[in-house]
This record gives structure tokens, C-alpha cells and sequence, in this order.
């Protein structure tokens, strides 16, 4: 009996979540996992699109699949992006970063992200109504990233280096491009013995009571040592980086330039 | 009816299997072609790593002296070597002497197993290097060319190189120990017939690699000393044979166009992602793989470029 009613309960399920697929497009990519995640990151009832204007770039492949580099450009986007979502489909926490930004458009993220494996890459980005465009990548991989000792634990020294932070803020055409490197193992919690330990919540501030120009929640995809870039449409009168790691470290700094 | 029907299957299976077995074991083709009196080179194509080309994308040589066979590079498998140790034994009744491995990448030191022990040499850093890399570069290429290396294993040769003069036979050989495409890099001149075993120091017509690269401008530094010497046919790791020193103009042309779009990238505040993409300049239209090996140039190079580039932020 139970038994029966298990196999009702699943055929219910799949007849339910079919109902729900059906109103997302066909994944070109045939990743496995398509609709799981955008259920699982962007919820049962969002409401999707392909994009170009959402421009990915990350390489074919992986030359290194602890420090794949990831580029988002927003600057054929046609409004101020809302909520932004990254996920690499076949991680063992496919969640990499969800950003927030502020009044100020922005243009263009990049950081490095691990893969385990072949895998297709999504950056979802929310407009105003609500919908969500989605730009979609596939990387090739040896893999093993995310369950690879970080090198920097390996340096004996690496202590002395923590937390050493180096920006940049350059000028472009249109706004302002903020680049910025943190030396931090960015522990994934999957290598025996090596607690999780990076830096979860990243804030751009602006200070003096304005809006925050970024907040953003990093998962354990992104890659150690993390090298940001962020670029906005607007040139900002100040910014601020500020870090918190899952041990409480707290980091903030002035980002250089002409502020 | 099931019961009689078995024994066809089965005996479709084994078809089957024999076949297979049989489509899985492809040879090398090599072929040696003489570039100078009692010198052969047995060039590779210039394409990346493939199950099709089975990683002969290298050149190997060999030389008679007199005294013994002197081997350049063992190549990227064991059946590679064993291939390259049957055509140089069709090609001379001299026994194989030594076997200079020029550096520990796996296209160069793969095919060691064919030769004897006791005749294997490389620079002693080059020794080091492959006992720390050779496990993984093994394991990629398993992942690259498949059943190619069936059989393969790593072998840190016993044999010491050290730079200077080695003499066997007739021939006094030239050995030059640089650094610029991995950290420990065996150039060998052969000064009889100029011939310049450049190895990787050199890739001729076909974008050059980077993964453990000290530096692009120590490389093209060390390039102008190999300039000066009175070479007549330069065979590079990669790519033709030359009978003149264009390659090295390419290479130092390359190297600094590299340099340059990494150096001038980090002072824009690009993304490794964007640098990928970066235009590559039409006079490099003749380099295979250029784009290829420009995404692992940036992922082995562009972070310390970047690093450069920023200020330390104070607290």
C-alpha cells in the first residue's frame, strides 16, 4: 500500500514539474540539470529567456578548473539590470554568486570560478518585469576543481598574505571599471580535513548614506585568491569594498583611483 | 528458441570484440627524413593533442656518430617510442647510445620506455620537473589522446646532462640549458652541420605553450643568444624544419606581441575572459592554434600581469 502510494505521490511530481517545464524554453545546451536549477536558484514559477544581450564569455575549455575566468558584460542589456544569479550546472554546489546592484547600472562582472567537470555555465539576469534573460556557456574540463587543496594553503607562509587586498579603479568610455584581488584560500569544505573557509558576502559602498552600489553572496564555485571586476555605467562619486568571510573576518578598503 | 539463438550472439559478440580490439590499437606512421649527413628529423604535425593524431604532433631526431645513435626526444607514448626505436634501427645498424630528453613535457619525454635505461639523459632540473609533473600530465594525456598511451609510464631518466660539450663519435655536441618554455629547456647545436635541436625553445608556425613558462621576455632573451649561432638548419619542437633563422624572428615577434596585449590589457583593467578574446594581429594568420593557446597563455600568465598592475589598498 505505502508502496503505491509512493509511486502515486511520483507520478504526481513529474506530472506537476512537467507542467512547470513546459513553460521554460529548451536548454541548447541539453544540460541535465536546466530546469532543476533554474527551479532550485530562480523558483518553480520564473519566468525565462534566452539572451544574447546577457553576454557570458568563459573559455571552451578549462585550462585550469580551479580558476576558470568568467565575464558577464551587461552593456547591451537594455535597462539597469535587477537581481543577478551565476551557476555552473554539473558543480557539487552549482551555486556561484547572486548580485544585487544599485542605482547605478551595472555594466560588467568578472571572477574566477572551479569546475569538477564539463559543465554548461548560466548567468540569469532579472528585469523589471520580472523576467528573467539568461546567457548560457559550456566549458570543457579535466575537472576537479572545487575537490583540489588550495595552493595557497600549501604555502607555509600563506598566513602572511591573507587578506592582502590590491585594486585598481580605471577609467572607460563610459563609467568606471573597479578591479580588485583578494588573497584568501576560498575553501571549498570538499578536500578532507579543510574546513570551508571564503568570503560569502561582498559589499560595493558608497557611503554617506547612498545606496549600495553591489551587494553580493558568493558561493563555494568561486575560485581562490578571487580577482573582481566590476564596471558601472555611471561613474560613482566613492566606492568601498567591503568582505566578510565564514569566520567572521571582515575586510574593507577604499578602492583606488581618482575617488 | 532463446536457446538456439545464443550461441549467434555470442559469436556476433566476439566479432565484435576482435573487431574492436583490432580498431583500437592504431601505429604511428613516422617517417624519418635525412636533414643533414647522418641526421634524421621525424616531424609531427603542428595540431594540438588529438585521439586522431594520437599526440605525434612533436619533432624527434636522431643522429649517427660513429660511436652510437644520439636520440632526440623520446615523444608523447610508449607506442611512439617503440615506433621511433624501429625506424631509427631500419634507418642505421648503429646501436642507440644516448637519448637526450629535451624537456618533462609529455609530447617530448613520453616515449622513454622503448629505449634502454642506462642510454636516457636530461638536464637535471628538467629530472625534477618531471617527477613532480609526470602523474598528472599522465592522467591528462589519458583524458587527450585515449588508448595512444596504453602502456604509457612516466621515466625520470637515472642520467644527469650537464650544459657544456658532449662528445660521442664524430660529433661534438653543443648542450645549452635555457629556461623560457618550461624552467629547464635542452637546446642541442650540433656544430659539424649546424644543425640546432631547438626543441620548445622554438614552435614554428604554431602558437607556442606556456604552462610552466618562467617569462615571455626571458624567453625572447634567450632566443638572441641561440641567434648567434652558425646554424644551417633549425629544427624545432614544434613545426617545419627551417634552413634559415625566420622561426626565431617569429618567435620573438610572437613573444613580444604577447607580452605587450598582456601588459597593456592589465593597465586597461581587463578580465582574463575579455583578454581571451582578444584580436589576434593578421600577420600571425600562418600560427596554428594561436587562438587556443592564447586562452592558456592568459589563464598561466595574465594573474601575475594583473597583480602588477594593481596598487597594494591600505587598511
Amino acid at each position: 500500500m505505502n508502496i503505491l502510494i509512493n509511486i502515486l505521490v511520483f507520478v504526481l511530481g513529474c506530472l506537476l514539474s512537467v507542467g512547470v517545464r513546459a513553460a521554460w524554453p529548451d536548454d541548447p545546451f541539453g544540460s541535465p540539470m536546466w530546469a532543476y536549477n533554474i527551479e532550485r536558484y530562480l523558483g518553480s514559477d520564473a519566468r525565462v529567456v534566452h539572451d544574447d544581450r546577457v553576454n557570458l564569455r568563459v573559455p571552451e575549455f578549462a585550462e585550469d578548473s580551479a580558476q576558470v575566468p568568467l565575464t558577464v558584460d551587461l552593456s547591451a542589456f537594455p535597462e539597469a539590470p535587477g537581481q543577478i544569479v551565476a551557476w555552473v550546472d554539473l558543480n557539487p554546489v552549482p551555486h556561484l554568486f547572486s548580485a544585487s546592484p544599485g542605482p547605478q547600472p551595472l555594466t560588467l562582472l568578472a571572477l574566477n570560478f572551479r569546475v569538477q567537470q564539463a559543465t554548461t555555465v548560466r548567468v540569469a539576469v532579472q528585469d523589471r518585469e520580472g523576467v528573467w534573460h539568461i546567457g548560457s556557456r559550456y566549458v570543457d574540463a579535466a575537472g576537479g576543481g572545487c575537490t583540489a587543496p588550495s595552493q595557497t594553503m600549501s604555502n607555509p607562509d600563506w598566513e602572511r598574505h591573507f587578506g592582502t587586498i590590491r585594486g585598481g579603479a580605471f577609467s572607460r568610455a563610459e563609467g568606471m571599471r573597479y578591479k580588485v584581488n583578494v588573497m584568501h584560500p576560498m575553501d571549498s569544505g570538499m578536500v578532507g580535513n579543510i574546513p570551508a573557509f571564503f568570503i560569502g558576502e561582498v559589499e560595493l559602498r558608497q557611503g554617506n548614506g547612498q545606496p549600495l552600489l553591489l551587494s553580493m553572496a558568493l558561493s563555494e564555485s568561486a575560485a581562490e585568491n578571487p580577482m573582481f571586476v566590476f564596471e558601472f555605467g555611471q561613474r560613482p562619486p566613492r566606492a568601498t569594498l567591503w568582505l566578510r568571510d565564514n569566520n567572521g573576518n571582515q575586510f574593507e578598503r577604499r578602492l583606488g583611483g581618482d575617488l | 528458441m532463446i536457446s538456439a539463438r545464443v550461441p549467434r550472439i555470442l559469436a556476433l559478440l566476439v566479432a565484435w570484440l576482435a573487431g574492436t580490439a583490432a580498431a583500437q590499437a592504431p601505429e604511428y606512421d613516422l617517417a624519418a627524413r635525412a636533414i643533414a649527413p647522418g641526421i634524421w628529423v621525424v616531424e609531427g604535425s603542428t595540431e594540438n593533442f588529438s585521439r586522431g593524431n594520437g599526440g605525434n604532433i612533436v619533432n624527434t631526431a636522431f643522429m649517427t656518430t660513429g660511436a652510437g645513435v644520439v636520440v632526440i626526444d623520446t615523444g608523447p607514448s610508449r607506442r611512439y617510442g617503440e615506433a621511433l626505436r624501429a625506424l631509427i634501427e631500419e634507418t642505421t645498424a648503429e646501436a642507440i647510445s644516448h637519448v637526450l630528453i629535451t624537456h618533462h613535457h609529455p609530447d617530448h619525454a613520453f616515449g622513454s620506455q622503448a629505449f634502454e635505461p642506462a642510454t636516457l639523459y636530461m638536464l637535471d632540473d628538467a629530472r625534477a620537473a618531471l617527477a613532480r609533473d609526470g602523474e598528472a600530465f599522465a592522467d591528462n594525456m589519458y583524458r587527450m589522446i585515449g588508448d595512444w598511451m596504453r602502456g604509457t609510464e612516466v621515466v625520470v631518466p637515472d642520467n644527469v646532462l650537464a650544459p657544456g660539450v658532449l662528445e660521442v663519435g664524430r660529433r661534438r655536441l653543443q648542450i645549452i640549458a635555457m629556461t623560457g618554455h618550461t624552467g629547464a629547456d635542452l637546446v642541442v647545436f650540433e656544430p659539424l652541420s649546424g644543425v640546432l635541436f631547438a626543441s620548445d625553445m622554438v614552435f614554428h608556425n604554431r602558437a607556442l605553450t606556456t604552462p610552466q613558462s618562467p617569462g615571455l621576455l626571458g624567453w625572447r632573451a634567450e632566443l638572441e643568444q641561440l641567434a648567434e649561432l652558425p646554424v644551417t638548419v633549425l629544427v624545432p619542437g614544434h613545426g617545419p624544419v627551417s634552413t634559415d633563422l625566420s622561426p626565431l624572428r617569429q618567435m620573438a615577434d610572437y613573444l613580444t606581441w604577447l607580452d605587450t596585449l598582456l601588459a597593456d590589457s592589465a593597465r586597461a583593467g581587463l578580465s582574463p575572459a575579455e583578454v581571451m578574446n582578444a584580436p589576434i594581429p593578421a600577420r600571425f594568420d600562418g600560427i596554428s592554434e594561436r587562438r587556443y593557446e592564447l586562452v592558456r597563455t592568459t589563464t598561466h600568465l595574465y594573474p601575475d600581469y594583473e597583480k602588477r598592475a594593481l596598487s597594494l589598498l591600505p587598511e
